[in-house]
């Protein structure tokens, strides 16, 4: 591998003899030609000065010297450059990136190793054209800006060396502030500062290395000046003498640009990467129109300072040395007790690497075909991360994440070896550096490349990531709990592309995850106020991120296992502007603790904590939780320090309790009174949806009980002519999903019944419906006699169809729990596949069959299946069944529940809980129920089948990296179910009959739960426009939160989004409203609240009553249906029942010509100028006044829209 | 009331008397509260022909064909209309084509002449040669039929119905009665006096729904032993069917014969031991050198189609949801 990668170095380093000086010019030649003209430039030497726009080749011009000092560990580069005095050719600096052909095969069918997959492959060729830059017409402004800004800095005249105070008198008139850093320059210090021509000026970044996307449709060139070094002296790197340079520099470079007469451009201040040590200037354009505007580019330029290499001794900055003294200790012996500063030396080196990291990302491009897209990969990726190089933004960020890549590419990397090749594609570079980052923690086990004999300090937390050639830390901005996210991150990412079934490109790539509401179970909000701060200190930046390492502590120590990760967002700090200093952070903003929980934790009520023999660390126990802490005697006899939560206060999580008595106990009371916490803030919108203190699927355990001993019973009956098989739950009641969680007086709910096999069956349907009726009318007489407290009868069904079903069984016991038995006869799919083949049949009987052959599978088969795998997954996932039952509160809500089978719902949930990436599988019903909403507003169902594969072994914990292969469905069955779903698109391309495919590893067909247009393509449409609309709020009040955090204007006005406005329907769109008398709707807080008050009273009162009818007003409104079918779509909240409102189908409103059978109450109309032709046209009025007839007395009145 | 006063707006014209060979009859609807105002002079209009259907039947010639019934005709109310609005012709029977809840469904052999017994179901005995047409079970007379668990029936919006009279000349009558009206635009009205309609339809369907134990297993008695008397005639006929063959010499394979579940699985053991030999017997598919290419051909094929597969799937993503560009 090693030498073509070698000679491709060498071609292209060929320029590295170019003299520094004004070396960056190179835009004149190349950029506005845009073809090869930066090739004919270099192979003119007299152009040599002027060689290339992207500065990418322009690391060389640095001091001659520079290559003698090079590292050891850089030879490689230094050396080939040094020894092969400029080949001529320039092999690869393409002007613009290549254009991507078309997909091809060979870039395609074979790359399944390197690419996933042929579809990942071709949506990331897309993704890739779509986000990077195009270097073309739209840049060139902004290239024609630096040329001017690098123009105007080169002739910004020298300043004389100056004592600090004088100096800082001299440049008052500038009206310019000098952005010195904390502490300010000592009075007395004996350095002078200084102005004089750059050393050199340069593009840096990912611009010229041509790896620059749009951000929000916005992105920054940078450009490094390199201070001369005559201004530096050896010593400079002790106590910020450095940095009040730089700062003074800097000044003076924004005065010159500021004082230039005939360009205008507006600058600010504002610290790189939000590090204080680094002001830089931002520059954008003016805006006014003239030559050098360069707004149509939508850029902003930031001007940056270096120091060359090597001014400053390398080992006098790696982490583990001090370089700010106290006053009047400059002596080695005291040095060696001071603390550390690695953040500081850290940032020095720093400004002295800026072109040696260019040199190496330039070189790495240049080794590794795929390092440039890979880069563009990893940008995307953490801008939907929120992951950012400031350090409020986590200090991991582009330039880290192509610094890493690029050093893992390294060969002989250093302990773990070469973790990445050359030859890998750019998703392979991706994954594998994704891969580091999730196996290695850095924080805890630091990360040395080539750096024999650097040591990191014992008690550091910052992550480590030590570049020995360069000698720096590339992740000093990080902290722990930033790399823990980057990592958790990771991890997660890892695992989806590690499935081999799905393919989660979206997941990686499109979608936003850093979104509170989504992505995080709980929220506090803690006024920057609240803290005390002092807002006057000199040091108010590292106080924050003090208080945060501290909080971070607090908080995890508190919450143990209760949390699964814990993350803070920051307010973005502003650009300010050049004539003043730093103004202090508003007060007003705020930042934000953002809590993912372990659903299974998160509402224990008990902490326990040392024994007591213990003495030691019960004291310290005792110390964190205070007065809350108590000696406990628990069952096994143990005594044990712990604490105890309360669950009473049903608004109040444990999680909440515990985060504000510890903010008060160790930060400050006013920290805790002015915090605001907020978490699972849907769930109070169902019954028992918050899970407090117990686990999701408790409120349904009387009934589940109620089922079991109801099989028992059955079982012990012993004068049944059959013995029971097995009796099944079908109904969303018994498998945690429905609503309300049934009480007394509930729907009964649906069990199969299935016997043992006999002979003795009929051989015909319609008798085997008969005979049925028979083991259920014996079961109806037995039962209450064995055990007295059931009450049985017999109820009649679908008396239209002989065939299927006639007859069910009510059962309630005496808690007041009914079920709904019918039997089970697997004969009776044999019969119906035969009928269904039989040619002797009539049309009619065989489209019946076909019919009744799908119910029977329906209601028989998958229900019951579908019911057993709900069961198991709910005690899976805790908050799996508070989500369905808050997702199908929404559809009921929207008065969409009647057109979408409860199963479709339920799977649209386990779909969130199942496939859960890009985030963890959700632990409230909140983040259960807003990603489920997210997915469907995305679900391009026209095109995508919903596929959910209940085996998936996915971990719930991403921690466990290993267990990420796929037992149940393979690529092959999801290809055979794509297939099939891309057949049903084939034959009904109008989409009318199976509109919603849903296919589960159990159940292939996919229309089990939607076909005969179940919803309607129309109500599909619905339900794709409200998720949006959802979303769309949600997202909405994202932005407010953070307009809120960051104290932007306009915040005020706005009010937070109440849960409960998801809710509300909007029936503005329907045609018909019929309302309901109230006598007859349902009203939920009638249900809720028991009057009795006594518990003995209320069972007693429970026991008394039957199993509920289906409410009249429902089958009021499924009788509209039956007599309207297609001409009306009826629409109705099962829930309240207070009105139905009904939408013409689009396709019966038009008029048309007049035929006998139109299937709906039309009037003829005479046909416009034809003549004596006649039409027809819905009868609206006739139809309003038929259906007020048949509704009788339900009905209070009509509306209609004209 | 004024007639001329439209329902539409843009009727200024009146409405068309007849379409293709129907008349049509307005009907005046009563009014009722709740409604809104545009239902204030609603009409509801049927469309009305002497019924011919395509092969003959003994009563068509003195029975007409309404189209566009109302959801809530019922059997008394068609009559009522006929004797009180519309000259006074007796009625003897109306058949609804689609009532809600619908006739039972019975599965049928295919037949050269269509069943007669959709017009003569009820009241008439019905043969039982006819019945033997019936696939599955049996057709339910008053004692076999399970209880209704619906008070009456509704019928679907736009269906239609037959009503046959007591003699031709009733027929005639009420079809010229019914042309007089329309063209005079006499007013007639729609009396609804189906009982079972509101609350009280759905309160006794709830009641219904659960007949006394006793009833329905008096129905269960009565339905079994007309299904084995039937079931052993069909049963016969079955076994003449296999043994008979027909013009072309060939025999219909039909139900019965061997037991059923035994053939299946010597079937399904006889065709894995069938495969089992061939397996073993067979040339190994990687033998030759043209397996092997074309193999490898074929390997390639596979992955080019697929590629090609999912380039077009790609695209169609992009139709649907825009480029891929990821979310701000």
């Amino acid at each position: 591998m090693a030498p073509p990668a070698t000679k491709r170095r060498k071609l292209e380093h060929s320029d590295s003899e170019e003299k520094s000086e004004g070396s960056f010019a190179g835009f004149d030649d190349t950029n506005g030609a845009g073809s090869d003209a930066s090739a004919c430039a270099e192979e003119d030497d007299l152009d040599r000065s002027d060689v290339s726009m992207s500065g990418a080749e322009d690391f060389e011009d640095l001091k001659d010297d520079d290559e003698g000092e090079e590292d050891d560990s850089e030879e490689e580069d230094v050396e080939e450059e040094g020894t092969d005095p400029a080949p001529v050719v320039k092999a690869a600096n393409p002007q613009k990136p290549p254009k991507r052909p078309a997909p091809s095969l060979q870039d395609g069918a074979y790359t399944s190793e390197s690419f996933k997959s042929n579809m990942f492959k071709l949506q990331v060729d897309e993704l890739l054209e779509q986000v990077s830059l195009r270097y073309g017409k739209k840049e060139a402004p902004a290239e024609n800006a630096m040329r001017t800004l690098k123009g105007i800095l080169e002739s910004i005249p020298s300043r004389d060396a100056l004592p600090i105070l004088e100096a800082e008198k001299a440049f008052k008139s500038t009206g310019v502030a000098i952005p010195f850093p904390n502490p300010r320059p000592p009075k007395d210090a004996k350095y002078k500062l200084q102005y004089e021509r750059p050393s050199s000026i340069n593009a840096t970044g990912s611009y010229p290395l041509k790896i620059a996307t749009r951000n929000d449709n916005n992105f920054s060139i940078d450009l490094v000046v390199t201070m001369p070094q005559s201004l530096l002296q050896d010593k400079d790197y002790l106590n910020h003498r450095y940095f009040y340079k730089r700062a003074y520099y800097l000044a003076c470079m924004a005065a010159g640009i500021k004082e230039s007469t005939e360009h205008r451009f507006k600058l600010s201040y504002d610290y790189l990467n939000g590090n204080h040590l680094q002001p830089i200037l931002i520059v954008v354009p003016s805006g006014n129109g003239d030559a050098d505007d360069f707004s149509s580019a939508k850029c902003q330029i930031r001007i940056l300072v270096a120091v060359p290499e090597d001014t400053f001794p390398k080992n006098k900055l790696v982490p583990g040395s001090n370089c700010v003294r106290l006053k009047g200790s400059e002596d080695e012996a005291t040095n060696k007790a001071l603390h550390a500063t690695p953040f500081y030396n850290s940032t020095i080196q720093a400004d002295a690497n800026v072109t040696a990291y260019l040199k190496l990302l330039h070189a790495t491009a240049s080794k590794a075909d795929a390092f440039r897209d890979a880069c563009v990969l990893g940008r995307v990726w953490l801008k939907q991360r929120g992951l950012g190089s400031r350090s409020r933004k986590g200090g991991f960020g582009n330039f880290e994440w192509a610094t890493l890549m690029a050093l893992l590419l390294y060969p002989n990397a250093g302990v773990g070896g070469q973790a990445l090749s050359p030859g890998y594609s750019s998703y392979q570079l991706f994954k594998a550096t994704l891969q580091f980052l999730a196996r290695h923690d850095l924080s805890k086990k630091p990360f040395m490349m080539q750096a024999p004999g650097v040591t990191i300090p014992k008690n550091e937390t910052t992550p480590v990531f030590f570049d020995g050639p360069r000698g720096q830390n590339i992740l000093f901005k990080m902290t722990r709990w930033s790399y823990t996210r980057l990592q958790l991150e990771a991890k997660a990412t890892v695992e989806m592309l590690s499935d081999s079934v799905f393919e989660h490109f979206e997941s990686a790539f499109i979608l936003k995850t850093e979104l509170t509401k989504f992505k995080y179970d709980a929220t506090l909000e803690i006024p920057m106020a609240a803290l005390g701060l002092d807002d006057t200190s000199d040091d108010h930046q590292q106080e924050l991120s003090d208080v945060c390492r501290k909080i971070h502590n607090l908080l995890t120590r508190a919450l143990t296992d209760r949390i699964t990760s814990l993350s803070f967002i920051l307010p973005d700090e502003d650009y300010w502007k050049i004539s003043s200093q730093r103004p202090k952070e508003s007060q007003q903003k705020s930042l934000l603790v953002n809590f993912a929980t372990n659903p299974a934790n998160a509402g224990r009520t008990v902490d326990h904590g040392p024994s007591a023999e213990n003495k030691q660390e019960a004291a310290s126990f005792r110390k964190f939780w205070g007065e809350k802490s108590e000696l406990r005697r628990f069952k096994d006899g143990s005594i044990l320090e712990s604490v105890v939560w309360s669950t009473k206060d049903a608004g109040v999580s444990v999680i909440e309790q515990i985060v504000l008595y510890i903010l008060k106990q160790h930060v400050n009371a006013q920290t805790a009174d002015q915090s605001k916490f907020s978490g699972d803030a849907f769930a109070s919108l169902i019954t028992a949806g918050g899970m407090q203190g117990q686990s999701g699927v408790t409120p349904f355990l009387p009934i589940m009980n109620a089922f079991s001993a109801l099989e028992t019973d059955i079982r012990e009956l012993e004068d049944l002519p059959l013995q029971l098989r097995h009796l099944r739950a079908a109904d969303a009641q018994l498998r945690y999903a429905s609503v309300e969680p049934p009480t007394a007086g509930h729907h009964p709910a649906s069990v199969v019944m299935q016997f043992e096999a006999s002979g003795r069956w009929p051989d015909d349907l319609c008798a085997i419906q008969r005979t049925k009726i028979a083991f259920l009318l014996r079961i109806a007489e037995l039962l209450p006699k064995a055990k007295s407290d059931y009450t049985a009868r017999v109820g009649l069904e679908n008396p239209s169809q002989p065939a299927q079903n006639q007859a069910f069984l009510d059962v309630t016991a005496s808690g007041g729990f009914s079920f709904r038995i019918r039997v089970y006869h697997d004969r009776e799919i044999t019969l119906f596949e035969r009928q269904l083949k039989d040619n002797s049949l009539d049309g009619a009987s065989r489209e019946s069959a076909a019919t009744s052959l799908a119910l029977y599978k329906r209601e028989f088969i998958q229900s019951s299946l579908h019911s057993q795998v709900l069961q198991t997954l709910s005690t899976r996932f805790p908050a799996l069944s508070p989500s369905i039952r808050l997702m199908k509160r929404w559809f009921a809500s929207h008065l969409l529940s009647s057109h979408f089978s409860p199963e479709l719902i339920e799977l649209l949930v386990i779909r969130t809980f199942l496939q859960p990436h890009p985030w963890a599988v959700p632990s409230t019903a909140t983040a259960g129920f807003l990603r489920t909403l997210a997915w469907l507003s995305r679900w391009d169902w026209r095109h995508t089948p919903l596929i959910v594969d209940f085996s998936s072994t996915f971990s719930a914990n991403p921690a466990d990296l290993e267990d990420t292969s796929a037992k149940g469905l393979k690529a092959s069955d999801l290809e055979r179910i794509q297939t099939r779903f891309e057949a049903w698109r084939r034959i009904d391309p109008a989409i009318n009959r199976v509109v919603l495919f849903a296919a589960t590893n159990l159940d292939e067909e996919g229309t089990t739960w939607t076909d005969k247009a179940q919803p309607e393509k129309v109500v599909a449409s619905r339900l794709t426009a409200l998720a949006k609309a959802a979303v769309k709020a949600m997202r909405a009040d994202e932005e407010r939160l953070m307009n809120h955090i960051n104290n932007t204007a306009n915040t005020t006005t706005q009010p937070d989004l109440s849960p409960q406005s998801l809710f509300t329907p909007s029936t503005s769109d329907f045609d018909i409203t019929i309302s309901i008398t109230p006598k007859h709707t349902l009203a939920p807080s009638k249900k809720l609240k028991s009057s009795l008050q006594f518990k003995n009273l209320e069972i007693q009162h429970q026991a008394s009553k039957g199993p509920a009818s289906t409410p009249l007003v429902q089958l009021f409104a499924q009788e509209l249906r039956d007599i309207y079918g297609d001409a009306i779509l009826w629409f109705w909240d099962p829930q309240t029942l207070d009105r139905i409102v009904g939408l013409w189908h689009p396709g019966v409103t038009a008029q048309r010509g007049w035929k006998v059978k139109v299937g709906w109450n039309g009037e003829p109309v005479r046909r416009k100028g034809g003549e004596g032709g006649v039409d027809v046209q819905l009868n609206k009025a006739a139809v309003l006044s038929e259906i007020r007839r048949v509704g009788g007395e339900f009905v209070r009145g009509i509306e209609a829209k004209q | 009331m004024a007639p001329e006063k439209a329902t539409k707006p843009k009727g200024s014209k009146s409405p068309p008397k007849t379409v293709a060979d129907f008349t049509i009859l307005p009907l005046t609807l009563p009014s009722l509260s709740g409604l809104p105002g545009q239902c204030k002079n609603a009409k509801h209009y049927i469309y009305v022909k002497p019924h011919a259907p395509s092969i003959p039947t003994a009563t068509n010639e003195r029975s007409l064909f309404i189209a566009n019934i109302p959801i809530d005709a019922t059997e008394s109310s068609l009559r009522a209309l006929f004797a009180d609005q519309l000259g006074g012709s007796m009625v003897e029977r109306v058949e609804f084509d689609s009532p809600i809840p619908a006739q039972p469904m019975h599965k049928r052999w295919k037949t050269d002449q269509p069943s007669q017994d959709k017009g003569d179901k009820r009241g008439k005995k019905r043969k039982r040669k006819e019945e033997a047409l019936v696939a599955e079970g049996v057709v339910e007379d008053e004692d076999s039929a399970l209880p209704s668990i619906w008070p009456g029936e509704l019928h679907r919006s736009g269906s239609g119905a037959i009503v046959t009279f007591v003699d031709k000349r009733s027929a005639r009558g009420a079809m010229k009665e019914i042309h007089k009206a329309a063209k005079e635009l006499k007013l007639i009205s729609w009396k609804s006096n189906n009982a079972a309609l509101g609350v009280e339809r759905y309160k006794s369907h709830t009641t219904l729904t659960y007949p006394p134990a006793s009833t329905l297993q008096s129905s269960l008695n009565a339905y079994l032993t007309q299904f084995t008397a039937l079931e052993s005639m069909r049963n016969k006929l079955r076994k003449t069917s296999r043994s008979v063959p027909d013009a072309d010499g060939f025999v219909t394979v039909s139900r019965g014969g061997r037991a059923g579940p035994a053939r299946v699985e010597d079937a399904e053991r006889k065709k894995e031991e069938l495969e089992a030999r061939k397996k073993k017997n067979a040339v190994k598919d990687d033998f030759y050198r043209f397996q092997n290419r074309e193999k490898r051909k074929e390997v390639e094929m596979g992955l080019r189609r697929r590629f090609e597969e999912d380039r077009k799937r790609v695209e169609r993503m992009r139709e649907g949801r825009g480029r891929v560009r990821p979310e701000t």
